[in-house]
């Protein structure tokens, strides 16, 4: 880790060019989500099952995840006191771990249960029913969040 | 006169009042990267689509007509906070290389979708029919991604430089004040 956070500091421009690949790897992973909730809020995608659309971007939230977490690691590293210290990461990190086991459990199975429904109505088009919506709406409010508490660990005072 | 008026703009209340409230602004900053993230998403997700990467098992019109109206409301919102964060630091930006670059940019998109909507997005049926996705579409959509992409890292860019340091700033220069500041 030592050494990590030494290459972090050797060089001015590493710290931008990980923050970039931070903002890529969250705009494919949350894009990508969003639209599966959209689909759930029944925004859009009609033409797909909610399961259809969350298998296909799955992939591709998982892809732009892990790539916001390892560069988010990386970052982490360049300055672990700041951010420990900081009340809006710790926020973002609650939201973080809250938004992760939300979508690998709850969002997940409601999916696949509105394609069950989905399934036995034979019409894709259908609209989910409200409790998918709900569920929806908190996923994008959880990732939002996280968002929220990245950017305004840039303008607080630290300290707890 | 691209100076006065900027300079105009940023001296009205609203983005007096912005530049002020450290708090309204770093809101405005997060609600421009949600409006990203959902108009973001769905761009990688169109042209990845178009590159023949995702979503293979449904057809190019249906990624591009469903997701159009979303990515429009995205837009709208993203570049509604984005004209906010600019006018409250209007002047600075004036100056800002990485902002100008930004900018055109995003001339190079409005480029993009006067050749490429015609003959890609907009013939999504066709494309479907091909036996292969032609060349045109994925050129479109690896154009795209680099172009946004572009835009992204510009964008981040912009924080970097806090203080103007002259006109015609150089991107030379640009990264000789990042090197001094971070």
């Amino acid at each position: 880790m030592l050494q990590i956070a030494d290459v972090l500091n050797s060089s001015p421009l590493v710290f931008p060019v990980l923050e970039c690949f931070h903002i890529a790897g969250f705009i494919v992973a949350i894009g990508t989500t969003a639209a599966a909730d959209f689909r759930l809020l029944d925004w859009g995608f009609r033409r797909q099952t909610p399961a259809q659309l969350s298998k296909d971007v799955s992939p591709w939230m998982l892809g732009g995840l892990l790539v916001a977490i390892f560069s988010g690691l990386a970052l982490y590293s360049s300055d672990p006191d700041m951010y420990y210290l900081n009340w809006s990461f710790l926020i973002k990190m609650a939201c973080l771990v809250i938004a992760l086991v939300f979508n690998y459990t709850i969002h997940r199975r409601v999916a696949q249960g509105v394609a069950q429904s989905v399934a036995q109505s034979a019409a894709p088009s259908e609209a989910p029913p409200v409790s998918a919506k709900i569920v929806a709406g908190v996923s994008l409010v959880l990732w939002a969040s996280i968002i929220f508490g990245g950017i305004f660990i840039a303008f607080i005072n630290p300290g707890l | 006169m691209l100076l006065s008026a900027a300079v105009w703009l940023q001296a009205t209340d609203l983005f007096t009042y912005i530049r002020l409230q450290s708090y309204v602004y770093a809101a405005i900053l997060s609600l421009h990267l949600v409006a990203i993230s959902v108009f973001g998403g769905l761009i990688v997700l169109t042209d990845l689509r178009l590159l023949g990467w995702a979503m293979r098992g449904r057809p190019i019109a249906d990624v591009i007509d469903q997701s159009r109206r979303l990515k429009w409301i995205g837009f709208v919102c993203a570049v509604t906070c984005g004209f906010l964060l600019f006018g409250s630091k209007a002047e600075e930006y004036y100056y800002n290389a990485f902002f100008r670059a930004k900018v055109t940019m995003f001339l190079l998109v409005g480029v993009h979708a006067l050749i490429f909507r015609p003959i890609v997005y907009n013939r999504a049926a066709e494309l479907d029919l091909a036996p292969q996705i032609p060349a045109r579409a994925k050129l479109a959509a690896a154009l795209s991604l680099l172009l946004w992409t572009g835009i992204m890292i510009m964008g981040r860019g912009i924080g970097y430089i806090d203080v103007p340091f002259g006109l015609h700033a150089g991107f030379g220069e640009t990264l000789a004040a990042i090197a001094n500041q971070v």
